[in-house]
């Protein structure tokens, strides 16, 4: 069994990510983002959850820096992922509350088989401003220029939305893509 | 999800075997995890089992009445402590303040009852969400971990600690629990007290339980997370060519799967008419009617 582990960083939504993993056949758990990085060397997957603030992400850097594994960024963890290479973060223009319209700017695996725009739901009033040298953007919305991104050349993803909430559309496809890039 | 069947065994023996041949108490709340739990446990340790349900005037029309119908035959002890909560709550205009009066008061009342009944162990509805909610700090939730009370458990048991609200609702269906408790909407601790921007008194909550009652009744028929009504000020209206200066009552209709996100309610136009003329003319205190379109985030679906 696939084993991913989503670490906690304080955000209302991080147990529905466990959930969706959980009913995707995944052997999950909700970690301490305070849990040692020597704990997570057999894991083949870490998504780091969202949250209020940047300074309450633990080791969520030392996750990315050391773990040679697929990461997935949501929210916080997006910009977290953007700061760790390099990237900026700063507050919108506008809020992203509720519904957010998604437009797929660039193919990749991780949006196999879901539309090049669909409707997600967002919660934030940071975002990433200026992306990292290393990454390339994936996708956008009208109100916010960097909704999704990925490493040039390592299974590193960001995105602003959040798949895991239930009125975000494809989120379970998106989700089972990222299960299917972790189980290579 | 889960499996049913397997689950309720492993509660029932898990209930059993830590309880062994003390006895245990459980609040009730008429919600579907307190009601759940208190069947799993009737199972387990039969009248050994406390249930208490506290009466704190802040519940809907109708809902004590109910309760003591459903789990009267396990013994229930019926607290009716309606005049100690509005005393508590005289004056109090901020929301986490009202919480917090409303949830010391309740543990203090339910210390109470498991001295006199000398209760050994705590059994809550506790959900896994509640767990990971508590451990944020975004809420607190007063069933995680037990009450903070003076009175000594041997133990805390939470049979549902593992579960969702909605393989909840698969257990209740599976150990056959009435239909209105199953697929009860969510109704929060504080009750009423949360549906009512700003002092809570007896004549408002009077007044917020009416408008409730017409807006559950009117959309009965509607596929929704939560349909309810509250009461969040005043303004002026004219009835019967008399100035009243009366309260603004909001219709909150809102769809979700688990009440992380919610969207509101599509109601057609005739069906929010319906409601308004009703609302205005069946409580003459109520001048105004608004329908909340705020979904969540950023709104929360209550109030308060």
């Amino acid at each position: 069994m696939v084993k991913i582990y989503v670490v906690y960083n304080y955000g209302q939504y991080n147990h529905l990510i466990h959930r969706t993993l959980r009913d995707l056949g995944v052997e999950t758990k909700l970690i301490p983002n305070t849990t040692p990085v020597e704990e997570l060397k057999d894991v083949d997957g870490l998504v780091l959850g969202g949250g209020p603030s940047l300074d309450r992400t633990g080791n969520c850097e030392l996750y990315v820096k050391e773990l040679d594994i697929p990461i997935l960024g949501v929210c916080l963890g997006h910009q977290l992922i953007a700061k760790v290479f390099g990237g900026e973060v700063g507050k919108g223009k506008a809020g992203g509350y509720a519904e957010v319209k998604i437009k797929v700017v660039e193919d990749d695996e991780i949006f196999e088989g879901i539309p090049k725009e669909f409707k997600a739901w967002a919660s934030h009033m940071d975002e990433v401003k200026k992306l990292p040298k290393d990454f390339k953007l994936l996708a956008k919305s009208e109100i916010c220029e960097i909704e999704a991104m990925r490493h040039k050349s390592k299974p590193i993803y960001g995105v602003q939305w959040h798949p895991e909430v239930y009125h975000t559309e494809y989120g379970v496809d998106f989700y089972r893509n990222f299960v299917k890039i972790c189980k290579r | 999800m889960v499996n049913v069947k397997e689950f309720v065994e492993k509660a029932i023996k898990e209930i059993r075997e830590k309880v062994g041949d003390g006895k245990a108490i459980i609040a009730l709340s008429g919600g579907v995890d307190s009601s759940v739990c208190a069947v799993l446990a009737y199972k387990a340790i039969g009248d050994r089992l406390i249930p208490v349900f506290v009466d704190t005037g802040l519940m809907r029309e109708g809902e004590p009445e109910r309760i003591k119908e459903i789990f009267g035959h396990m013994g229930l002890v019926f607290v009716d402590a309606k005049e100690e909560f509005f005393k508590a709550l005289k004056g109090v205009t901020d929301p986490e303040e009202k919480r917090k009066i409303i949830g010391e008061l309740f543990v203090r009342i339910f210390e109470r009852v498991a001295e006199e009944h000398k209760a050994d162990y705590l059994i809550q509805g506790t959900i896994y969400p509640d767990i990971i909610e508590s451990m944020g700090g975004i809420k607190s939730h007063h069933n995680v971990g037990g009450f903070p009370t003076k009175y000594k458990f041997k133990g805390v048991i939470e049979p549902l600690r593992e579960l969702y609200k909605d393989e909840v609702r698969e257990v209740a269906r599976y150990l056959g629990l009435p239909k209105e408790i199953c697929e009860r909407m969510p109704f929060p601790g504080p009750g009423l007290a949360v549906r009512i921007v700003g002092e809570v008194t007896p004549e408002k909550v009077e007044i917020v339980r009416k408008a409730n009652k017409i807006v559950e009744e009117e959309l009965e028929d509607y596929e929704k997370w939560q349909a309810f009504a509250a009461l969040i000020g005043k303004a002026t209206g004219v009835k019967g060519d008399v100035r009243v200066y009366g309260y603004i009552i909001a219709i909150r209709a809102v769809t979700s799967r688990d009440g992380m996100t919610a969207d509101i309610l599509p109601i057609d136009y005739e069906k929010l008419r319906k409601i308004t003329l009703r609302i205005t003319s069946e409580i003459p205190e109520v001048t105004r009617v608004v329908y909340d379109l705020t979904p969540k985030p950023p709104a929360t679906i209550e109030f308060e």
